[in-house]
């Protein structure tokens, strides 16, 4: 082999290793990496008051009351609408959880979180996934968010709980008064399409963000109330149904707001 | 660098050619330390992605050390292999149902694992939908190891040998270090998902390697006649969920789909193995093979209504029944039940 022919393999190897790595790397952002991302923040609500987890008896409309310990939640497929009603959708991937959030009560900095990806723009809506995809919802061991250790996936009936609403109520007949609704099952996902009180624009200068309520007393008290009597403990995909149907009500846009990119 | 004379050279490409000729051949010749997922010929294409997964010789041997080990468990008494052993092709020997955390019963059967790359879904009511989440049904289920994930990684983390094991495997890691669920799951899969069990007699008959005696051959013909339209050659299993005529309280699939009519519905398992994953059925209500048979011939007039493909198995007569047993044996894989890569041996 002439030193020549040697130095031009050698170059052609470095070729093939440097696009397979790039190939590589490409395969692992997935989604729209250059996208901008949208700030999300959420408050949540037990009608007019603030939900403070713990020791605050919250009295419903229905007459029942509630302590609520334990508030955690799966929001996933966030995607924001144009005027002329196309779509920006958020960056996914198969190799990592980036675009599914895991909100808990009990840990603020989860309350207010980016998800990544969007084209600039001026947007008219959001939409979002209360709950993980049926194609995520049984996809293998996963990370990050998904991860099963973080105490949000059935192992009995795999896949992961969207919703756990735990607390303690007089009406519960169970012991300690104890109230756990955990939510399941991939047809009690449910999608969230709010409009926006005034437009959203997205740009690489600017910080933008959709400031969320979520009303724990709307949810509950939706259509027929939801009584605690007799629905103590809803821990099966069938039970999490009348949840399911309540939680997409729960949602509503606070206000958006713009701040210069520092 | 001073020029070497052109024989010296060939030689040495010679020798090169020699060396790398012979490790070529000898990966061939001898088996692989670490096994991977081949496709048997004549069999469908696998439903587990091996590509996300690929089984390499630290991943397998981690997965095995898992497989084998008690500290998996809550009190450091029950392995996975506790209620999967080899020599019953990863059956529970001997038992209805197995025994979990102290002497805690289950309510079914543990069954053989093999061929689980072909499997869709998991447990005899179809529970769990992905091979590399399987292993958390048993690992938390308080009859069984009663232990939850984040407890199992705290402890492997704290082990003096298991996050070397994990980083050699899977490489060094992020904030969390080399031990995470995702690495912890996608080892014991290496192992798993590699189980094949293709070398019974009966795959060597079908080769052409082995002949069947009149017995095992009438069987075979029986078989075909009368089972094989739920146990589907070559796996012995349409993986669907049928009702057989046992009764009992168990909801069986309608626990998991939530339909009131897969009431009393289990997977149909593979046969594969049978003669040694005794006791049979669901809950291991029978001991024999010979009790399934007469079952199946008589005992199964209420599910016909729903199953009209149990009307074939009505109709097996006494000396069929004897042939179909005889047949059953020859799916018997001793080659996979002695294969050392799976022992517990090859984990300490």
């Amino acid at each position: 082999m002439t030193a020549a022919l040697r130095r031009r393999r050698v170059r052609a190897v470095a070729i093939a290793a440097t696009g397979a790595a790039s190939l590589l790397l490409a395969a692992c952002h997935g989604g729209d990496a250059s996208g901008l991302p949208l700030r999300v923040e959420i408050s949540h609500r037990v009608g007019t008051q603030p939900l403070q987890l713990g020791e605050t008896e919250y009295t419903l409309d229905d007459g029942d009351a509630l302590r609520i310990d334990r508030l955690r939640y799966y929001l996933s497929n966030f995607r924001l609408r144009r005027h002329d009603r196309s779509w920006s959708a958020a960056a996914r991937s198969d190799s990592d959880a980036r675009g599914y959030v895991l909100v808990d009560e009990a840990q603020p900095a989860s309350r207010s979180f980016e998800v990544a990806g969007f084209a600039p723009g001026e947007y008219e809506g959001v939409e979002f996934l209360i709950g993980v995809d049926a194609a995520r919802n049984s996809a293998g061991a996963q990370t990050g968010a998904l991860d099963p250790a973080l105490g949000m996936f059935w192992t009995w009936n795999s896949g992961y709980i969207f919703l756990k609403l735990e607390g303690r109520s007089p009406q519960a007949t169970t012991p300690g008064q104890r109230v756990s609704w955990h939510v399941g099952g991939s047809p009690n996902a449910r999608t969230v399409y709010l409009p926006l009180p005034r437009p959203l624009r997205l740009a690489p200068d600017i910080v933008s963000t959709v400031h969320l309520h979520a009303d724990v007393a709307a949810a509950l008290l939706a259509g027929e109330p939801l009584r605690v009597a007799g629905h103590e403990a809803l821990m099966d995909p069938a039970g999490g149904a009348a949840i399911a149907d309540r939680y997409a009500t729960a949602f509503r846009v606070d206000h958006v707001h713009h701040e210069p990119r520092r | 660098m001073p020029r070497r004379p052109p024989r010296r050279r060939l030689f040495a490409a010679f020798a090169l050619l020699l060396v790398a000729g012979g490790a070529a051949g000898a990966a061939c010749w001898w088996p692989s330390r670490t096994p991977q997922l081949h496709r048997p010929a004549g069999w469908p294409a696998p439903v587990y992605d091996i590509q996300r997964n690929p089984p390499t010789a630290a991943g397998f041997a981690l997965g095995r050390k898992l497989f084998y080990d008690p500290r998996l468990s809550q009190d450091g008494s029950i392995a996975c292999a506790s209620c999967h052993q080899q020599f019953a092709a990863f059956a529970h020997f001997d038992h209805r149902v197995s025994h979990g955390l102290h002497g805690a019963n289950g309510t079914r059967n543990a069954p053989g694992l093999f061929n689980l790359a072909w499997q869709p879904d998991f447990m005899w009511d179809g529970a769990v939908a992905h091979l590399e989440l399987q292993p958390l049904a048993p690992l938390t289920n308080p009859v069984e190891m009663g232990e939850t994930l984040p407890a199992v990684l705290a402890r492997l983390r704290a082990d003096p040998d298991y996050p070397r094991l994990f980083a050699r495997a899977f490489g060094p890691g992020g904030d969390e270090g080399p031990i995470d669920s995702q690495r912890f799951l996608r080892a014991l899969t290496q192992f798993l998902v590699t189980m094949i069990s293709d070398d019974s007699r009966y795959d060597r008959y079908r080769a052409g390697r082995a002949t069947f005696s009149d017995a095992e051959t009438r069987g075979l013909a029986a078989f075909r006649t009368h089972c094989s339209a739920c146990h589907v050659e070559p796996l012995f299993t349409d993986y669907r969920y049928r009702r057989n005529g046992l009764r009992g309280d168990d909801a069986g699939r309608a626990a998991i789909s939530g339909n009131a009519a897969d009431r009393g519905r289990f997977r149909v398992p593979s046969l594969r193995n049978v003669a040694l994953t005794a006791p049979y059925m669901h809950d291991g209500r029978f001991d024999t093979l010979e009790q399934v048979l007469a079952h199946y011939r008589s005992g199964v007039p209420d599910a016909l209504r729903d199953e009209p493909l149990l009307r074939e198995a009505t109709s097996v007569g006494a000396a069929e029944a004897e042939d179909i047993i005889a047949f059953l044996q020859t799916l018997t894989d001793e080659r996979f039940v002695h294969d050392r890569r799976f022992s517990e041996a090859a984990s300490r």
